[in-house]
């Protein structure tokens, strides 16, 4: 298996942080993360960065659009946990966990996993109920290779929140 | 720490050499009285590169506890011992008898057993690996068929047996009757081989805790303790032997069969070296 | 289905408090094969074969359900959570597109 010498023009995740504004929530506000966009207002990605958004790739733009037309995805109330460095990209531990209450007026409803350099991007979804208890759902997921990874929830009211990861996937070392 | 031993070691090999050369019948008497060596074989031993305690460090700033959690909260391999334990329990052969037979239900009177494998048996005049043994039982007590090794009853009788000494410490012996395959396997694992010149020990102990391109190049203190495991890389369980083939692959280096005698003798060499750690499988690898 | 398919370890808390939320680990055994990948020998496409559903039951109730899809590893492993508010049997099935169904029961004890 050949190791692909190709070096995403992607931002180190440092830069991302840095453009995206992470550090300050109140940047993530709606209508300053729409202009962002000037061609296209009505983005599913409204709530990323620019260049990252780029670097993505048409087809989960497409996939998320598919999902979610374009609708906000809020990047709080939920935590992605994956390692930073996959030992092994067929086996790689996802975790998403919402701190989103679960009760019979308000919880969450949905869970989505993508990583967009599947050839797929869509991994997988979970459909929760309030007899849940915990919008914590934990899986062992494929990837083909580095690449960001998303962990999407959707409340009963239909609100959408994410985080994203980056996961890096080695291939052709010596591991056998 | 490594530098010592190493020392040691040949330091000893030394001393054997002109004590054997000088005393003939040395031999067989050395084998009942003490742990005395007899002539070792040249082995230009390496420095390791690192403590474990670094290379784990190391280990664990690269990749963190996934892994680890992974093996701790489900590995798949744990799924196949009770068809293990069923096999052992369940009549095979010509005679009429399970493994459970002789070895008790559940094979209850193994617990301790696998911490000695492989070891010297006198009926083969060789190293017997827990797989060939059972196949050796099936064959020559049960009038049973031999399990292919690697396969899926092979792999559960050898993790279910191997499981029953589970936190017991590895102690096998390379002394005595054993002595000359520990070294052809000692001499096996610093042979330069295949067309890139590596020998295991180039990795794993010279350059154990370097990356060999994208991988972080394991320590071998605990190769030994861990086998049939189930890899990542597999998507199931194998052997330590299964394992051996997968890195004379990637040496570009020929690839003995399974169980033949180099591999069960590399198998002792390697299993010694953790000696004293607990016996902990299945395991789960990258 | 060959004996290596379908082997299923559920895990939950020793211990739960009536009303806890417990985490459910469970395991089983498939391949989940791709479709995407060519046998070496013969040459031909490894057909696919994967768990796309997956329910989790508790009292009878469907609490959880997940769909997957060929990008979950090979002898899948997930954590979901459950309200343990009653003494009930927790049940989970797996259901690949070839039509096997597993699935195992374990019960749910609150103190």
């Amino acid at each position: 298996m050949k190791e692909k010498q190709t070096q995403p023009s992607a931002v180190s995740r440092r830069q991302f942080l840095k453009q995206a504004g992470f550090a300050s929530v109140a940047v993530m506000a709606v209508s300053t993360v729409s202009s962002m966009f000037s061609a296209e207002a009505s983005s599913p990605l409204s709530w990323l960065g620019a260049q990252e958004a780029e670097a993505a790739g048409r087809d989960v733009r497409e996939v998320l659009r598919a999902n979610f037309g374009d609708r906000t995805i809020q990047p709080s109330h939920v935590t992605l946990k994956t390692p930073i460095i996959a030992e092994n990209g067929a086996v790689v531990p996802v975790t998403i966990d919402s701190d989103l209450p679960m009760e019979a007026a308000n919880y969450v409803k949905k869970m989505y996993i993508f990583v967009d350099q599947n050839a797929d991007p869509f991994i997988a979804s979970v459909d929760l109920t309030p007899a849940s208890g915990k919008a914590l759902y934990a899986l062992r997921i494929k990837m083909r290779k580095t690449s960001l990874v998303r962990a999407i929830v959707e409340t009963n009211k239909g609100v959408l929140y994410g985080d994203t990861k980056t996961v890096k996937v080695t291939i052709g070392g010596c591991g056998g | 720490m490594q530098t010592k031993k190493s020392m040691t070691v040949a330091v000893a090999a030394v001393l054997a050499m002109v004590i054997g050369s000088s005393v003939s019948c040395a031999e067989t008497k050395a084998s009942e009285k003490k742990a005395s060596p007899t002539a070792g074989p040249k082995v230009e031993e390496f420095e390791q590169s690192m403590s474990y305690e670094e290379y784990q460090k190391r280990y664990k700033e690269v990749f963190g506890t996934a892994t680890e959690q992974m093996a701790e909260e489900g590995n798949p391999a744990e799924l196949a011992l009770d068809d293990g334990l069923d096999l052992v329990n369940t009549v095979a052969g010509t005679k009429g008898l399970s493994c459970a037979s002789c070895h008790g239900k559940d094979g209850v009177k193994l617990k301790g057993v696998a911490a000695t494998y492989p070891k010297y048996s006198p009926a083969i005049k060789g190293i017997a690996t827990v797989a060939l043994q059972i196949n050796r039982c099936r064959e020559g007590k049960m009038g049973a068929e031999p399990l292919k090794y690697e396969s899926y009853d092979q792999l559960a009788i050898t993790m279910y047996v191997k499981s029953l000494s589970n936190g017991l410490p590895i102690r096998v012996s390379i002394d005595g009757p054993a002595r000359p395959f520990y070294d052809k396997g000692k001499v096996y694992y610093y042979q330069r081989q295949g067309q890139f010149n590596f020998s295991c020990a180039v990795c794993h102990v010279k350059y154990a805790g370097h990356m060999a391109r994208t991988n972080l190049i394991s320590n071998n203190k605990h190769h030994g303790d861990h086998w049939p495991a189930y890899r990542l890389k597999w998507g199931k369980t194998g052997s330590m032997q299964r394992r051996f083939r997968g890195c004379l692959k990637n040496m570009r280096a020929e690839r003995p069969a399974f169980q033949s005698e180099i591999f069960r003798d590399l198998e002792l060499y390697l299993t010694s070296i953790a000696n004293g750690e607990p016996v902990q499988v299945p395991g789960l690898r990258m | 289905m060959p004996k290596h398919i379908g082997k299923i370890r559920i895990r939950v808390p020793k211990h739960i408090a009536n009303g806890e939320v417990i985490p459910i680990k469970a395991l089983i055994t498939h391949p989940m094969e791709t479709g995407l990948r060519k046998n070496k020998k013969t040459g031909k496409m490894i057909p696919a074969f994967y768990i796309n559903d997956v329910s989790v039951y508790y009292g009878g109730e469907l609490v959880t359900h997940a769909d997957w899809t060929i990008a979950v590893s090979a002898n899948p492993f997930m954590t979901c959570y459950v309200k343990a508010d009653k003494s009930a049997p927790l049940k989970i099935v797996w259901k690949d597109i070839k039509g096997g169904v597993y699935e195992k029961t374990v019960q749910i004890q609150p103190e």
